[in-house]
């Protein structure tokens, strides 16, 4: 049971208090309810490029890093599809800078053309480093706009291209920043050894005077029902042929969302999964495969995908795929197979849960689904379901006509 | 009326309470050391094998240590990962230059019967084969896809240079590696190094002492007495060498030398050296090179520690047509600190963000375990980390321009760039 407080500032702000007498440390936690379904098509990439730019000084603090580093502390963000978080953690005794620096550029930012100009580059290069120098690194730049024909997930984070982040302006940046980073639009989480009413007073004095804005209305391109196999193939300079079979799923709030992951964990997720089972170990058609879920909080997708082994084809896979699934969809899985899966769920939120950071952020994004104590009934929700549910999901989501295939072609391999 | 253009005031950190963990002799020489310390329901438990890459003939020791739960004459592998599975186990295996470690994370209820499975399954396997041709392929696919990556080109050519006197530490995957694959040698490695190799267990968790007992038990068997050694005075190969990649659109730079561990008397200071230079966010090569220049994602520097010695090196993929002017700026950010004093801000800066790095190394059971068994391989114990805060409140930046110039001279760095 992971405890917690909640409070709202006037202007919007809300604010969780998670309380742990055993840690010498705080961590804060900043949840901005927008990522990057939330750009405009002709200017992707936006939402994680103003994550680097919220580094590079605020309104009254010209440098974010270094008061953080004296009082002993780190931070780091990371921008999703759906959400822009940032943390830092920090001795508890200097909770105030923390609170100090975040705060202020809540408020508002310093807005440098020298900060643009350096952050457009390092964005870049990351662009490089993770997508485009990587052996199969740019996968996930095809399969969106093949798995997604409308709503904004068929673009990545990092953008759809480099052109776009090469071409963000000042004012783009200043109008991204009004719209989205303000209290009603975002959930803070502090952790740590304090008490609540230590908690309420500090965190009015820092942001009790911040502008509250409006919450952005979100309206997105709703995706429409998938009809139709599709398929795609690229020819890459890459070792092996790889495999991504996408299979829309339903989105986070959705009760089936639980019953998918397990699915996804039954197909897929440990050695002795069905799909690595059968096809790796028996038929030694792939060298690797595995099923997830990408956990969006929109439809999102179940995963398929591996490498094939020398000499083996995409049509030996797809048979050998095809024959899983389509016992799984004919028969319940024992109650044993079941239970193999619910326990380690079980285990894997635990080991989330010790965690000091985790728990912080985990209450943040459940606040943004609804009720931050989600966190408490997630346990419960997967102890609930039958073999008969997912026998149901099995039937309803992998079918050929709900999949996207992309399959990656190996020429010129490197022997 | 707030002032937010003031920094609240900060305390600084002048001690941290440790939790020492307690020590079982399972044997004269294996020992076990055990933190119940957790509050929830999470346990781990690492097995330590004298069974790292320099122990063997090139690749043997990599493939025994993937091939542990491969089957027994009763078990197939599937059938060894469904019962761990069953159990909510999450086992990971992991081998470096001088040891290997098999670390099961579970709930604490689960630990003997994971412990009786796993210990089983290690100590009878049947080298089937079937999973060695397996391996061999999958392991061969791996070897090619990271021959794509710039990175893994720069640190397997450092890696050659930066160990050059050592033929163990020196030697590198290619692919005639995987021809050399038989069951005879590696049933003899896995002899050896596994069944006689056993030389230290990690337990955390909440469990009561008969758990302890029944661990020690189970391990005890197993034991057998075995005396470590290791190389020292390895010498790096000075110079640039440039590895090409067609088509790369960033060039990956390992930079570095030999030097020292924990048990050195400059270590305490150099690792504050180590911090300014490249090993924090706000670090000289980061201000540098990504803040300022915008060349990179990210670029840093470390310290890696083995028994008898260590090594330093620095770090970064960069945009292609960087790499000269980023290794300009690092020569020049390193005779900086050769030349010119670090301001005093600076300096506590840095020692206040290493004392909270250290204050958060020491959050949690899991933490405090990790953070007791790097300073007790080198013989320490706590004190060390004592002793670390004590260094940190005296040094000077005489210190730091003291030891940049004796250990940071750029003629005896290994230069290996991929691109």
């Amino acid at each position: 049971m992971i405890e917690f407080e909640r409070f709202k500032l006037k202007n919007g702000l809300t604010v969780l208090f998670h309380k742990d007498v055993t840690t010498p440390m705080v961590v804060i936690n900043t949840l901005y309810d927008v990522g990057a379904r939330d750009e405009s098509e002709d200017k992707t990439g936006f939402a994680h490029l103003f994550e680097h730019l919220m580094f590079g000084g605020s309104v009254n603090i010209p440098d974010f890093d270094a008061p953080l580093q004296n009082a002993g502390g780190e931070s780091n963000a990371f921008t999703s599809n759906d959400i822009t978080n940032y943390y830092d953690v920090l001795p508890a005794h200097n909770i105030e800078t923390g609170l100090w620096l975040e705060s202020d550029r809540m408020l508002s930012l310093a807005f440098t053309e020298k900060s643009l100009e350096v952050q457009r580059n390092v964005v870049i290069e990351e662009f490089k480093q993770r997508y485009l120098n990587q052996p199969y690194g740019d996968v996930w730049l095809e399969l969106r706009p093949l798995a997604y024909e409308k709503h904004p997930y068929k673009w990545a984070t990092i953008g759809k291209e480099i052109s776009h982040i090469e071409n963000a302006t000042m004012e783009d940046v200043k109008a991204f920043f009004h719209k989205h980073y303000n209290p009603s639009n975002a959930i803070l989480c502090i952790a740590g050894n304090f008490e609540l009413e230590e908690i309420k007073r500090l965190v009015e004095k820092w942001y009790g005077d911040i502008p509250a804005g409006i919450k952005p209305a979100r309206i997105l391109d709703k995706e429409p029902k998938q009809k139709e196999f599709r398929e795609q193939i690229i020819e890459r300079s890459v070792p092996s042929d790889a495999f991504y079979y996408a299979f829309k799923m339903p989105e986070r709030r959705d009760p089936a969302y639980y019953i998918v992951d397990i699915l996804s964990d039954a197909l897929g997720r440990e050695k002795s999964s069905r799909l690595y089972v059968s096809i790796k170990k028996e038929k030694q058609i792939a060298s690797s495969i595995s099923a997830y879920i990408t956990g969006s909080l929109d439809d999102g997708l179940l995963i398929i995908s591996g490498k094939l082994n020398p000499g083996k084809t995409f049509e030996e896979l797809d048979k050998a795929l095809w024959e899983v699934i389509d016992e799984m969809k004919k028969t319940t899985i024992s109650r044993e197979e079941l239970d193999r899966l619910l326990i380690k769920i079980r285990t894997e939120k635990e080991f989330q849960e010790e965690g000091l950071l985790n728990r912080a952020m985990n209450l943040c994004t459940f606040e943004l689904l609804g009720d931050a104590n989600g966190i408490n009934e997630e346990r419960e929700i997967y102890q609930s379901i039958t073999p008969k549910h997912i026998h149901h999901y099995a039937n309803e989501i992998l079918k050929q006509t709900n999949c996207s295939l992309l399959k990656v072609k190996a020429i010129n391999n490197a022997e | 009326m707030l002032n937010r253009s003031q920094q609240p005031e900060l305390q600084a950190i002048h001690k941290i309470d440790f939790v020492k963990p307690q020590q079982f002799d399972i044997t004269s020489t294996v020992k076990l050391y055990f933190m119940k310390e957790v509050a929830n329901d999470t346990a781990r438990f690492d097995l330590y094998f004298d069974a790292g890459t320099v122990k063997g003939e090139k690749g043997i020791p990599s493939f025994v240590n993937s091939l542990l739960l491969s089957g027994t004459q009763d078990k197939s592998s599937t059938l060894i990962h469904e019962q761990i599975d069953a159990l909510g186990g999450f086992m990971e295996s992991g081998i470096s230059f001088e040891s290997a470690v098999t670390s099961m994370f579970c709930l604490r209820e689960n630990v003997l019967p994971l412990m009786h499975i796993l210990t089983d399954a290690i100590q009878n396997v049947a080298f089937f084969e079937r999973e060695i041709d397996e391996l061999v392929q999958d392991k061969k696919q791996g070897y090619l896809m990271n021959l794509e990556k710039v990175s893994f080109l720069a640190q397997r050519g450092f890696q050659q240079r930066l160990f050059h006197t050592s033929e163990n530490y020196s030697k590198v995957a290619n692919l005639d590696y995987y021809e050399n694959i038989s069951s005879s040698k590696l049933k003899s490695f896995y002899r050896e190094n596994y069944l006689e190799g056993l030389f230290k267990v990690v337990v955390v968790g909440n469990l009561e002492q008969d758990a302890i007992d029944e661990i020690i038990d189970t391990i005890g068997k197993w034991s057998k007495p075995t005396s470590r050694e290791f190389e020292s005075n390895i010498k790096n190969l000075p110079g640039n060498t440039h590895i090409e990649k067609e088509g790369a659109v960033q060039t990956a730079i390992r930079l570095g030398k030999i030097l020292f561990n924990k048990t050195h008397e400059d270590y305490n200071d150099f690792v504050v050296l180590n911090t300014v230079l490249g090993d924090y966010f706000g670090s000289r090569l980061m201000s540098n090179i990504r803040e300022d220049k915008g060349y990179t994602y990210g670029i840093g520097s470390m310290l890696s520690e083995y028994n008898k010695f260590g090594y330093f090196m620095i770090a970064t993929e960069v945009a292609t047509e960087f790499k000269d002017a980023t290794l300009k700026e690092i020569k020049f950010e390193i005779e900086k600190l050769q030349t010119e004093l670090i301001s005093e801000e600076e300096m506590d800066l840095v020692k206040n963000y290493l004392l909270g790095q250290l204050l958060k190394s020491a959050d949690g059971p899991y933490s405090m375990m990790d953070l007791y068994t790097s300073a007790q391989i080198h013989g320490f114990d706590f004190e060390f980390y004592n002793k670390c805060i004590e260094d940190l409140h005296k040094i000077t930046p005489e210190r730091i321009k003291e030891l940049a110039v004796k250990y940071l001279n750029w003629e005896d760095m290994t230069i290996v760039t991929a691109g």
